[in-house]
């Protein structure tokens, strides 16, 4: 036995010491969690749950033309950024889809980490529409209703701002015209670009036209900002994950649910969603290119100008999301629910992606 | 003087009979109505999944002629295979549809863009076009002929034409339109549009488009992680147990160890994808999804039940059988291994491949280390990124087209088909090569 | 220049090969003498083994002049010189020790029951490494957000901003509502397999002929094989949808995923571990303490519930406390069938969240490792762990204790 144990003491240790050894010269990124090993022949993408769909069909065609794989994560908005301005590196995020414009502060952290080569490509437009299930009632909603039910704080009347918890509890309380069910809305999570666009556009748009609310903007942006996009936490707002699907599905199953998502999702489950008008504006392909529905946004992507030596494939992609067969009118994005770009600033970023131009803010 | 009577005589005992003898009646069909309610709830769980599922073998197809016209194609004249896999498909694909449907061409404006856009729809509006570039690739001669070529329909239509889709409501609550119908309907009276096996859903990697998915990487992903679990668990496994039955002396230390080993098999899965993602992926920096990973994660999940299994294998063996080979001079050693263990061996193998037909059907861990993202390649070491059949069933789970349904069914079919071959084979080699001590 | 693994490992083998063979002869050479006819020298261990040192010896060696050569980043000759270095010292010491008094079995064997040794040691390397990464893990999450907020705070809600200037959640980790959510829907399941397992296990053992026992308890066996992950699609496919329009059939309101879906189709779930547990315990008590019974006269069910089951007790309640602990930490079922929302009801027609399904939430998609969001992941990992530790030590020490001893 006690040869046994020397034996078995001797054979781990020679063990440990290599298993401390052949591991190449790591740990500058594991702080994060390091992304999918891919080899310089992948390039890698993160981003934006509501590009994503647009990304992995621009993949599909990419790979089938070229042969070059794409392995495409959907992270969110948020955790694209973060992966995306970690550092550079061919084991690093390539390009990052984002719901929403990059902001300063991101940019910052980027240049900081040496990825000083952002180019940025707007894509299309989406809408951020209210859906429920087919078989729910139709609710057509303003933007200030949609303020009040979804912040956590809200003024106590029109004319005082003294902030009160959110007492809503059902629809019709906030307006007797709309049902009198519980409020139970799925969105997105604060990793996701959608819900910044939602808070800015939706929730502050509502938020201004309450009369108080909207003289607290003129004195103070930031406390008027803060108080539109918190959103509720008492369960009647609930945060889900980046899976837009399981979103769907959900509204499905729960007829007098709402949910907040992309256009895109409208459009492909037409047959079992519908999307609530807003301000008296339906969420129509029409209305969101026109600007008539209130709650639109635009799509973008990042490429990291840097790794495109290294992996050409990278700009070649690009290349092919900014081709008119792709991203134009009648082409396979707006067959999936992307609201094509005006002429003009396609040609715009079609020339950015062309010449690999880096944007500052 | 009366003699007494007896209280199992009489009126009241007759009435204690008959009541306990009617809880006796009932108590069985408690036991009766269990075993009932459980082959109910697995014949119920079977019956939805394969009903579902069956519909996904087979798939519509559109014959058509597709002309390769060479000035879309190569208007310069080139005939090389990797400049040629650039060149416009779709265009062909629809020109294609648009000639075959030619009164579209009476429509004007808005209409006719969209009625075009629509009409391409009936078809794949990927798998279409890819299908004619593969061909081409593989033979660039073709750039310039008139081929005939049978493409897979929408997803859409295809649930249209298996019967899936509510026609009963109003246009705008379809995916499919009226006019759609009418093509439709017309190309199935004619016999261009025919159903036939679907070998893309076992052959094809994943895809965004349901009719064209399949779980070609997946189920290679599996194997490659079953690999890796068999070798690291299966010898370790038997080595514990041996040493632990064997060799171990009686101490508090081989008791703590046994004590770990069966706590270890009572452990949630999901815990050892956290143990994964802490030690091997962040302090180890070993590669996200990779097969080798999830193998490793798997083996120290099905160690304990090899460990256990091979425990009662070797406990099974009649000690004369060891007193008999030390008797002749052999070392422990020597008896163990030539005269014990190749006996315990049908009873070992069992054991491990029900643990690896566990394993195989696990899921929690894989997506703790992170095998969810989107692929469009089939693996090809086991340092890529890849995933595993349980994963691929639970991310279409989540997807929205209708369409997805049936095939999240189908590969539990196949997940179940596989399980029941491994559990079988089990079976029938512990039951060929059993012996009755 | 790197040379791949399994390149070294190739050489690695040949090498222990060719000296396997060579040792052998040369241990066979020497023990019959030059007239290979008679034993000339009486050797301790046969031939096989001294080739089994020699060779081992060689291929250990240069296994760590492998190991060497790659940490210290030697490039591809100069590992591979390494290696026949070593090697070549170890086959000359080998070539000494092939005489008779040379005890290579010994050696050998040693090396053996070490290798078998360090198999078991991995079970104990296990567990510590999972104690150590949840401890760890979970520690610097308890730097931001103190034990007990965790363990009684009502509200829970972990998504936090991500930047500076965004506004998200409060990011308050109360877990109760979670394990209020994880207690529900175990509730639900062992109120269904319990009663339904137990029944099964007693027909089993002393009602059905050997011809329905055949028959029914694989088909039982085969609801212990099926992946959870199917399970969880069937909840969500089937039973959730047919659970709301019953409800809605009666004028209710229940949403398809919901505790008493997943609870459910999780009680089918571990149906079988209940009844093959209790089956098991039950067949144990001998039948004379049953022949006894139904010689006073008691119906067969009475003597179960008189005597058999008390016999039987502690290895039922183990067999209980074992399928409450899978309940808690099942997953799949919970993330297909069970909600996100985390919701503190006692209402099994609401929808719950468990503490798996928050952990696979927390760390599937953004993926960073010094929020308090994902570290709350590993503090709840810790807690499921600490739980189900405890149901199977207890388990284990009823049945031990309590077991009766017939004889």
């Amino acid at each position: 036995m006690k040869y046994t144990l020397m034996t078995a003491l001797l054979g781990s240790a020679m063990m440990l010491t290599a298993c401390g050894g052949d591991k190449p010269a790591e740990t500058n990124n594991s702080k994060a969690a390091t992304p999918a090993a891919a080899t310089n022949s992948e390039i890698r993408i993160v981003g934006s749950s509501t590009v994503y769909p647009f990304s992995t069909k621009v993949a599909q065609e990419y790979k089938n033309k070229t042969g070059q794989n794409v392995v495409v994560e959907s992270t969110g908005s948020g955790g694209g950024h973060k992966l995306f301005c970690d550092s550079t590196g061919a084991d690093t995020a390539d390009i990052t889809n984002s719901s929403r414009r990059q902001k300063k502060s991101e940019l910052d952290k980027c240049i900081a980490n040496g990825v000083d080569e952002v180019v940025e490509v707007k894509v299309g437009f989406d809408g951020i529409v209210i859906a429920n299930s087919r078989n729910g009632v139709d609710m057509p909603l303003t933007l200030k209703q949609i303020y009040m039910a979804f912040a956590k704080e809200v003024p106590t009347s029109d004319t005082n701002c003294a902030m009160i918890a959110n007492p809503y509890t059902k629809w019709s309380q906030i307006d007797s015209s709309l049902p009198d069910t519980k409020i139970e809305a799925y969105g997105p999570p604060p990793t996701s670009g959608t819900r910044d666009a939602f808070v800015e556009v939706a929730m502050e748009g509502g938020a201004k036209k309450v009369t108080c609310m909207s003289t607290l903007r003129k004195n103070d942006k930031k406390a008027f900002a803060n108080m539109a996009h918190t959103l509720r936490e008492d369960g009647l707002w609930i945060d889900s994950g980046e899976n837009d699907n399981a979103i769907v599905q959900t509204l499905v199953n729960t007829p007098t649910a709402i949910g907040v998502f992309g256009y895109s999702f409208l459009d492909q489950n037409g047959d079992k969603v519908k999307g609530a008008a807003v301000d008296g504006a339906d969420p129509t392909f029409e209305n969101i290119a026109s600007g008539a529905y209130p709650i639109s946004r635009s799509l973008f992507f990042y490429i990291k100008a840097a790794n495109v030596q290294a992996n050409p494939g990278i700009q070649k992609f690009a290349l092919e999301f900014t081709d008119e067969s792709a991203w134009g009118p009648g082409g396979y994005l707006e067959e999936i629910g992307l609201v094509p770009l005006p002429e003009a600033e396609r040609a715009k970023y079609r020339a950015a992606v062309e010449n690999l131009t880096a944007y500052s803010q | 003087m009366e003699k007494p009577i007896s209280i199992h005589a009489g009126d009241r005992a007759l009435k204690r009979l008959k009541k306990r003898r009617r809880s006796e009646a009932v108590f069985k069909a408690f036991g009766v109505a269990a075993i009932v309610f459980a082959v109910c709830a697995l014949s119920w769980l079977l019956f939805s999944i394969v009903s579902t599922g069956y519909k996904a073998f087979y798939q519509h197809t559109i014959t058509l002629e597709v002309e390769l016209s060479e000035s879309i194609l190569a208007p310069d004249g080139t005939r090389d295979p990797d400049t040629l896999r650039g060149a416009n498909y779709r265009r062909i694909m629809q020109d294609t549809m648009f000639e075959r449907f030619p009164e579209i061409n009476a429509l004007e404006g808005r209409d006719q863009r969209t009625a075009k856009r629509q009409l391409f729809d009936v078809m794949s509006t990927s798998g279409g076009p890819n299908h004619i570039r593969q061909m081409v690739y593989n033979d660039p001669s073709l750039v310039g002929q008139t081929i005939t070529v049978k493409v897979p329909t929408s997803d859409v239509v295809d649930q249209y034409l298996k019967g899936n889709l509510n026609t009963d409501v109003p246009e705008e609550q379809r995916n499919i339109t009226d006019r759609q119908i009418a093509w439709v309907k017309t190309l199935n009276e004619s016999g261009e549009i025919k159903a036939g096996f679907n070998s893309r859903l076992l052959f094809s990697t994943d895809s965004r488009d349901p009719e064209l998915a399949g779980i070609a990487s997946s189920f290679v992903g599996s194997l490659m992680t079953m690999f890796v679990t068999l070798l690291l668990a299966f010898p370790i496994g038997v080595g514990a147990a041996i040493w632990l039955d064997e060799f171990a002396p009686k101490n508090k230390f081989v008791d703590f160890i046994e004590i770990n080993i069966n706590n270890l098999a009572a452990v949630p899965s999901i815990v050892f994808g956290l143990l994964g993602l802490a030690v091997l992926l962040n302090w180890g920096g070993m590669p996200r999804s990779a097969p080798i990973v999830g193998g490793i994660v798997l083996a120290l999940l099905t160690f304990p039940t090899i460990v256990i299994a091979t425990r009662s294998s070797l406990r099974a063996v009649p000690p004369s059988i060891r007193d008999g080979a030390l008797s002749v001079g052999a070392s422990h050693v020597q008896a163990v291994f030539h005269h014990k263990l190749p006996l315990a061996a049908p009873g070992i193998m069992t054991g491990s491949i029900i643990g690896m037909a566990r394993a195989l059907g696990e899921t929690a861990p894989l997506l703790m280390i992170g095998m969810v993202a989107f692929l469009t390649q089939i693996p090809k070491d086991m340092t890529e990124p890849a995933t595993a059949l349980p994963v691929q069933v639970y991310l279409w789970a989540g997807n929205a087209e209708q369409a997805w349904t049936e095939r999240t069914s189908a590969a539990i079919m196949i997940l179940l088909l596989v399980l029941v071959i491994m559990n079988g084979f089990a079976i029938w080699l512990r039951r060929r090569l059993e012996k009755r001590w | 220049m790197e040379l791949s693994i399994p390149i070294y490992c190739l050489l690695i083998v040949i090498m222990g090969a060719l000296t396997f063979v060579l040792a052998k002869r040369r241990a066979r050479a020497v023990a019959q003498g030059a007239d290979r006819t008679i034993l000339a020298q009486s050797f301790h261990s046969r031939p096989n083994f001294h080739g089994l040192f020699a060779g081992g010896l060689v291929m250990l060696l240069s296994f760590n002049a492998m190991l060497a050569g790659l940490k210290i980043g030697f490039p591809g000759f100069a590992t591979i010189g390494l290696m026949i270095a070593f090697a070549a010292l170890a086959f000359l010491y080998a070539r000494t020790t092939v005489r008779a008094d040379f005890k290579a079995r010994i050696w050998v064997e040693r090396f053996v029951k070490s290798l078998l040794l360090i198999c078991s040691v991995i079970a104990v390397l296990t567990t510590v490494g999972i104690v150590l990464s949840l401890v760890f893990e979970s520690l610097r999450f308890f730097k931001e957000v103190p034990v007990l907020d965790f363990l009684t705070g009502l509200q829970w809600s972990p998504q936090t901003a991500l930047r500076a200037d965004q506004a998200g959640q409060s990011g308050a980790f109360g877990a109760v509502p979670i394990f209020a959510g994880t207690f529900l829907i175990m509730l639900v399941a062992i109120s269904l397999a319990a009663p339904v397992g137990l029944m099964i296990a007693i027909y089993l053992s002393e009602y059905a002929t050997p011809r329905v026992r055949a028959w029914v308890k694989p088909a039982i066996e085969i609801l212990a094989g099926v992946p959870t992950v199917v399970y969880g699609y069937f909840a969500l496919l089937t039973v959730g949808p047919t659970i709301r329009n019953f409800a809605e059939s009666l004028g209710a309101s229940v949403p398809t995923q919901s505790a008493i879906a997943a609870g459910s189709v999780m009680g089918v779930m571990i149906i079988p571990f209940i009844s093959s547990l209790s089956d098991d315990v039950i067949n144990a008590v001998p039948q004379s303490l049953r022949d006894g019974s139904l010689a006073l006269g008691a119906t067969k069910s009475e003597t179960v519930k008189k005597v058999v089951f008390g016999g039987a007790l502690p290895g039922i309640i183990g067999a209980m406390l074992l399928a409450i602990s899978r309940a808690v930490g099942e997953t799949m079922i919970v993330v297909m069938a069970a909600g996100t929302a985390a919701n503190l009801t006692a209402n099994p027609f609401e929808a719950v969240t468990t503490v798996t399904v928050q952990i696979v939430t927390l760390l599937t998609g953004d993926s960073e490792f010094d929020t308090a969001k994902t570290l709350s992941a590993f503090a709840l990992g810790l807690v499921l762990f600490i739980i189900t530790l405890i149901l199977n030590v207890i388990a284990l020490m009823i049945v031990r204790r309590y077991r009766e001893r017939y004889d």
